[in-house]
């Protein structure tokens, strides 16, 4: 979400099948390194190179805390800041590396009423040129409008 | 698909079973806005209740609250930065035996995350403590995968406040695995 306002989704017009604003990481060394760091993961295959090689990996490799942190950024761009996440469950697949982007996308998968609350499930795909890196489901809820 | 020859591991893993996968953690810091602005500039989420005390204030949350997403950053170990690769990455030493370094010496030591549910109950506000309890939720049979044979590990850390409310859990998954297995019989 960029400092221009984007117009709040309406928790009462939400339905099945909408389709959340797609989103490209360009995941670089710097985007990699400064997720692990701000979540306090030191592992060396989130920020060296050479080491996450050793180790069979590809590259360097995006951190799980980040990874759900872009999940949560993914959705609630979309849903605005009175959303609140209260579910993320990723199936963790190859890894976010530098160089590929991760293009993040989406649908409501439900949005039922429960008190003055809307409750909203989405599906949510990371993937890249390898493949699906992240897939899942986020549930959220919205004040009723 | 499940691999139904002998296992002489399974009996031992057993034992792991519904107890703590390591020590309960302290967080270090109260979740302060510090860390918070820090990962907001790292990943770039400019949602305003993280920063913005006015907007904040205006929402249903009346405070500035944590990303979500940033539960286990606030009770992540003070690492060791010296001979971190040399321990695979281990922030710290590991001291007790758990079910990973069981399966590390019977052979399975490769690992790859599979999963991770992360639930959240309430926000986080600055000043929140955090503590965690974990426990070894399940161990699957042993199963052949294009990895090699190995165990689904499966376990969850509870997350509560100052007050021991429960403020949130993570699910998490691992595969151990064997690499020497790949493609071979059992």
């Amino acid at each position: 979400m960029s400092d221009s306002e984007v117009t709040p989704i309406r928790a009462s017009e939400v339905a099945v099948g909408d389709v959340l604003p797609p989103f490209a990481l360009p995941v670089t060394s710097t985007v990699i390194v400064a997720g692990a760091i701000a979540s306090r993961d030191f592992m060396p295959a989130h920020h060296d190179s050479e080491y996450a090689r050793g180790q069979g990996a590809p590259d360097m490799f995006m951190n799980i805390l980040t990874t759900n942190g872009y999940v949560s950024r993914f959705v609630t761009d979309w849903a605005g800041p009175e959303a609140m996440v209260r579910k993320i469950a990723i199936r963790l697949g190859g890894p976010a590396i530098p160089g590929q982007p991760l293009r993040f996308s989406g649908e409501v998968l439900s949005a039922d009423d429960e008190g003055d609350e809307r409750l909203i499930q989405v599906s949510v795909r990371a993937a890249n040129d390898l493949g699906d890196h992240a897939t899942g489901t986020v549930l959220i809820s919205l004040p009723q409008d | 698909m499940s691999d139904d020859s002998v296992d002489p591991v399974r009996e031992e893993l057993e034992k792991f079973i519904g107890k703590p996968m390591g020590p309960p953690a302290v967080a270090p810091e109260a979740v302060n806005l510090p860390m918070i602005r820090h990962w907001v500039d790292a990943l770039d989420d400019r949602n305003p209740v993280y920063l913005d005390e006015s907007r904040a204030s205006e929402s249903r949350f009346g405070e500035v609250v944590a990303p979500p997403a940033m539960l286990q950053t606030w009770t992540m170990p003070s690492p060791i930065i010296e001979g971190i690769a040399e321990r695979g990455g281990a922030p710290t030493a590991m001291k007790s035996e758990n079910v990973v370094s069981a399966l590390d010496a019977a052979g399975y030591v490769g690992t790859l995350a599979t999963n991770s549910e992360l639930e959240f109950h309430r926000y986080l506000r600055p000043g929140d403590r955090l503590r965690t309890s974990n426990a070894l939720e399940s161990i699957s049979p042993r199963k052949r995968t294009s990895l090699g044979l190995g165990y689904f590990v499966t376990w969850i850390t509870t997350y509560t406040d100052g007050d021991d409310e429960i403020v949130g859990s993570q699910l998490f998954r691992i595969f151990k695995f064997d690499p020497n297995t790949i493609g071979g019989d059992s």
